[in-house]
């Protein structure tokens, strides 16, 4: 059982940092002052938000099954057999598409929450490029870290697909264990079981990195933090 | 084929996107009622509720389809109702902690112009604390809705013929180089579906949010 989990573990940590990379990248596009990358980026995240990670990865298998093992390519899936090494990448890339439209909204409203007078003041101050994007970078992700978090207990859930290939990871061997034996009560708790305290430690790991960014002074302080009201009239 | 996408194979119908929507569609509906239902115990009664709220954060943490392969596996019902059962529990676990938490941040000022007004506590909740929850939680519900009709797909796993079902049936059979329009053709029609869906749910928020701004 634990080459499963290492498995389902390898799959989700490459398709998410995958899919955080790709959601920076459409983020960063979607607000660029040029028109060709914000239109790209548009639609590259409305197609990845509106097309179900289980087709994306049915197509993905369905393409790559017909690919012959390339001596090139590496294999870091474990239990998963050296042949179906093509399948378990095209896999990994479709559930890394399946999420980057998710996280590219997440970061871009973090990024957009911020505020224009503080994305001004930002420019104004004469920072490099480099430290100006730390800067706004720290700031969003206390907003965008608890959403993030989520997503990618969603995107645990969907390793899952990959067991509609000869890809190993848990959900697999919870449907080939309880069909072999018929004791679905047994694989199914034990598979749930595994599930949730996999989900749990992503949360709880979101909820140290959302403590550290509060407490290292990402966030203004608290009495600063009361939702201020926009009006036209002069105080 | 396009008409198998729509409304199923000869042999599964209805089923394709006509399926899918109404399958999440009414699970999506059942499981705000029930939802609001488990929002306001929660918030109305919170010690008791604890149980109901463990079990529905551990219901979070198991897969969408594990459920379903549990669900197909240990029960006899028809796989039409398994998929629709998994959906409605998928549903409710997120529906009713994202009404729970707006609905425990409801304002004290609300709360105390009621008191003014001479509202019941039912009355309260009817008029004015059950709207405001719903109109405030419209975006993390709309976010969840759009998820749930894109996880209808995980439907596939019981070949009920929804449009994944559907879609996969049409390319296992096709030959080469028509399968790759199949996966495409279905992708285009979930597209759609889900821009018609995300469309609607924009023109509901901008219809519900107020439209008078408080001047100071």
């Amino acid at each position: 059982m634990l080459v499963y989990v290492a498995a389902t573990c390898v799959l989700w940590a490459l398709s998410g940092g995958l899919a955080i990379g790709a959601g920076l990248g459409l983020a960063a596009g979607s607000v660029s002052p040029r028109l060709p990358w914000r239109t790209f980026s548009g639609a590259a995240i409305t197609l990845t938000r509106g097309v179900p990670t289980s087709l994306l990865v049915v197509t993905a298998g369905i393409i790559s099954i017909r690919i012959p093992p390339q001596r090139w390519l590496p294999d870091p899936f474990p239990g998963t057999a050296t042949g179906s090494a093509p399948v378990a990448w095209a896999v990994l890339i479709a559930l890394a598409l399946g999420s980057t439209g998710h996280l590219a909204v997440i970061f871009r409203t973090a990024y957009t929450g911020l505020g224009r007078a503080r994305l001004d003041q930002s420019a104004v101050l004469g920072l490099g490029a480099r430290r100006r994007i730390v800067m706004l970078g720290r700031e969003a992700a206390a907003t965008a870290v608890p959403p993030t978090g989520a997503r990618l207990v969603h995107h645990l859930h969907n390793t899952a697909f990959a067991a509609l290939f000869p890809v190993t990871e848990l959900f697999g061997w919870i449907e080939n264990n309880a069909n072999a034996t018929f004791d679905v009560v047994r694989y199914a708790t034990a598979g749930a079981a595994v599930y949730v305290v996999l989900s749990g430690l992503i949360w709880a790991a979101f909820r140290v990195l959302e403590l550290w960014l509060d407490r290292s002074g990402a966030l203004p302080p608290a009495r600063s933090r009361r939702p201020v009201l926009a009006t036209g009239a002069p105080r | 084929m396009i008409v198998d996408m729509l409304i199923g194979l000869p042999a599964q119908r209805p089923g394709g996107i006509v399926l899918t929507v109404l399958i999440a569609v009414s699970s999506g509906a059942i499981a705000l009622v029930l939802g609001a239902v488990y929002a306001t115990v929660c918030v109305g009664a919170p010690r008791l509720s604890v149980g109901l709220q463990a079990a529905l954060a551990v219901l979070r943490g198991v897969p969408l389809l594990l459920l379903v392969f549990a669900l197909a596996q240990l029960t006899t019902m028809p796989l039409t109702l398994t998929g629709f059962l998994a959906l409605l529990l998928f549903s409710l676990c997120h529906v009713g902690e994202t009404l729970r938490g707006f609905m425990a941040a409801y304002p004290r000022a609300l709360r105390d112009q009621a008191l003014i007004l001479g509202y019941g506590r039912i009355r309260e909740w009817a008029c004015l604390r059950l709207p405001w929850t719903l109109r405030t939680s419209l975006d993390a519900l709309a976010t969840h809705w759009i998820s749930l009709l894109k996880d209808t797909g995980t439907l596939t796993v019981l070949g009920i013929g929804e449009l994944t079902t559907v879609a996969r049936a049409l390319s296992e059979r096709a030959g080469v180089g028509d399968w790759e329009l199949i996966l495409v053709t279905a992708g285009l029609i979930y597209l759609l579906v889900i821009i018609i869906l995300i469309q609607s749910l924009r023109l509901l928020n901008r219809k519900l949010s107020p439209r008078d701004t408080m001047v100071i």
